[in-house]
C-alpha cells in the first residue's frame, strides 16, 4: 500500500498490453507500476515493499515466463497476491500458485479490476506462512 | 575338399515357398545354419544367393548377423522355450546405415520332429519408422505453429480492446464512450470465437459454448447489477463452421447490445433469452427480452451502426429477419431455410 492505495505491479512485455493494463489499474483507483518482463519485476519487488498484486502476461523474453515468475513471487514474497493473463488457451489455474487468478487474452477489464478488487479485500493471506 | 552331404534332404516345394516368399525369409535349422534364404531376403540386405545354403546364420555377409541375443532367441525357439513375436532388432553393417529389424520366428510345423527347423521372417522397417516420424514431427510443429498463431491473434485483440477502453475511459462525450464501448463489445465478440476455435479441431466451433462465453463476456462488460438484469442462452448441439459462427457471434452481439442499451430504462428486473436451434441446414436465431418494447412509427430510432452490422450479416448468411412483440419486450428472430436442393435443382434445369 502507498499512501493508502493498493500497489499495483504490471508485468507485460507489449508496450501497448502494458499501456492499457497500466490505465486500467489507474483507473480501478491503484496505484500502478510497470515492469517489460520478469527480471524487471523481480527488481522493482527487491526495491520496495509496498506492492500488493502482481498482474502478469505469461509469454515474456528473459529468464522467467510469467507462470514462473508467479511461482518465484509467491515463494519469495508470498503475500503479493498474482493475477496472470494469456493469449495461449493451455494454461489453467492449476498451473499456477494457489490462489493465484488465470484469465485468456483478450481479457474483461471489468473482470480483471473485479478480480483485483476481490484479492485485495482479503485482509489475511489465504494459504498458509509456512 | 568333400562336404557333408545334409542329413535330411527338405522336399523342393517347401525350399521353393522360402525361395519366393515376397517378405524377407530365412529357413534354419535348429543348430542356424541357413537351409534357404528367399530371394527377397537376400536382395534386401545384399546377401549372395549362391553363398547361402548351409552356411551358419552368423556367417551371412560379413558376419553382421551375428547377434548373440538374437542367436539366443532363435535357439530358444527352436528348443520350444520361446517365441520371437515382433522382435526389435538393429542391424548394424560397416559402412552402411543401422536398419530397424522386427523379427518373427517359429518352428516349422510339418510333423517331423526329429528334424526341427525355424521360420525367420524379416520385416525392414526403418523407412516406415523413419516416415513415421517425420510425420509425427510434422504433426507437432503443426501444433505449434497452431498455438502461436493464436497467441499472436489474442495479443493483437488485447491491444485493439486495450486501446479502445484506453480511448473509452478518456473521451468526455457520453455518445462517443458508448461508440467505443460497443467497438470494443464487437472485438470482444470476435475474441470469444477465437478462444472457441483455439479450443476445437477442424474449425468449427460449439455455438453453445460460444454463445455462452459470448453473453458472459456482453454481461460482465454491460451489466452493473447482476441480480437485475440476467443473459439467459439456449442453444441444441449445433456445430458450425468458424465462418458462420463469426456471422452469428457478431448479430447476438448487437442484438444484446441493443437491448442492454433500449430494453430497460426503468431499474426493474430484465432478462434477454439467445435461442438458436436448428434442424438440417434449417436455422433459427433468437434473441428476446422483456422489457419495453420497441417504439414504432416516428417514435422508432434511427437506424445505428449495429443494425447495419446484423441486417448486412442476416443477408450474408442467406437468412431473414423478423421483428416481433414479446408482449411484454421484443424478440428478433433470424431465421434461414436451407434451399441448396432447389437451388441444384434449378441450375442443372438451365
Amino acid at each position: 500500500m502507498k499512501n493508502g492505495k493498493p500497489v499495483v505491479l504490471v508485468v507485460e512485455d507489449s508496450p501497448m498490453i502494458r499501456m492499457g493494463a497500466v490505465d486500467l489499474v489507474l483507473s480501478a483507483g491503484y496505484e500502478a507500476l510497470e515492469a517489460g518482463d520478469a527480471d524487471e519485476a523481480i527488481r522493482i519487488l527487491q526495491s520496495r515493499a509496498d506492492i500488493d498484486l502482481v498482474f502478469t502476461d505469461v509469454q515474456m523474453p528473459g529468464t522467467m515466463d510469467g507462470i514462473k515468475l508467479s511461482h518465484y513471487i509467491r515463494d519469495r514474497w508470498p503475500p503479493v497476491k498474482l493475477i496472470v493473463a494469456s493469449g495461449a488457451a493451455i494454461i489453467e489455474e492449476s498451473m499456477l500458485p494457489g490462489g493465484s487468478r488465470f484469465f485468456s487474452k483478450p481479457y474483461d477489464e471489468l473482470t480483471i479490476t473485479e478480480a483485483m478488487a476481490q484479492l485485495l479485500s482479503h485482509q489475511h493471506p489465504h494459504f498458509p506462512i509456512s | 575338399m568333400l562336404q557333408t552331404p545334409p542329413v535330411h534332404l527338405e522336399a523342393a516345394s517347401t525350399l521353393a515357398v522360402v525361395v519366393s516368399s515376397i517378405e524377407p525369409l530365412l529357413f534354419l535349422s535348429d543348430d542356424l545354419k541357413v537351409i534357404a534364404a528367399s530371394a527377397s531376403f537376400c536382395r534386401a540386405f545384399e546377401i549372395d544367393p549362391a553363398s547361402v545354403p548351409g552356411m551358419r546364420l552368423s556367417d551371412l555377409g560379413a558376419g553382421e548377423w551375428a547377434m548373440p541375443k538374437l542367436e539366443s532367441l532363435l535357439s530358444a525357439t527352436a528348443s520350444g522355450s520361446a517365441n520371437i513375436e515382433a522382435y526389435e532388432i538393429d542391424l548394424k553393417r560397416p559402412g552402411k546405415k543401422t536398419r530397424q529389424l522386427v523379427l518373427n520366428a517359429r518352428t516349422l510345423d510339418d510333423g517331423d520332429l526329429e528334424h526341427i527347423r525355424l521360420l525367420l521372417a524379416i520385416a525392414d522397417v526403418t523407412d516406415a519408422r523413419a516416415e513415421a516420424r517425420l510425420k509425427d514431427d510434422l504433426i507437432r510443429d503443426k501444433a505449434i505453429l497452431l498455438q502461436e498463431v493464436q497467441h499472436r491473434v489474442a495479443n493483437s485483440l488485447q491491444i485493439i480492446a486495450s486501446v479502445l477502453m484506453q480511448s473509452a475511459r478518456r473521451v468526455q462525450s457520453d455518445e462517443a464512450r458508448g461508440h467505443l464501448h460497443n467497438a470494443h463489445h464487437r472485438v470482444m465478440s470476435i475474441a470469444a470465437l477465437q478462444q472457441q476455435l483455439s479450443r476445437s479441431l477442424g474449425g468449427t466451433v460449439e455455438l453453445r459454448a460460444y454463445f455462452t462465453q459470448l453473453s458472459r463476456s456482453l454481461g460482465a462488460s454491460m451489466i452493473a447489477d447482476p441480480e437485475r438484469l440476467s443473459i439467459k442462452v439456449a442453444v441444441d448441439d449445433s456445430v458450425v463452421d468458424a465462418d458462420v459462427s463469426v456471422s452469428l457471434g457478431l448479430i447476438v452481439t448487437e442484438l444484446v447490445i441493443n437491448a442492454l442499451k433500449h430494453a430497460f430504462p426503468d431499474k426493474g428486473i430484465g432478462k434477454i433469452a439467445i435461442d438458436y436451434r436448428s434442424s438440417g441446414g434449417d436455422w433459427t436465431l433468437s434473441v428476446a427480452d422483456n422489457g419495453i418494447g420497441m417504439p414504432a412509427g416516428n417514435d422508432a430510432p434511427k437506424a445505428g451502426l449495429g443494425t447495419g452490422i446484423v441486417e448486412a450479416l442476416v443477408k450474408n448468411l442467406d437468412g431473414k429477419i423478423e421483428l416481433s412483440d414479446a408482449g411484454p419486450g421484443t424478440v428478433v428472430t433470424i431465421s434461414h431455410r436451407d434451399t441448396t436442393d432447389l437451388e441444384n435443382d434449378l441450375s442443372s434445369a438451365v
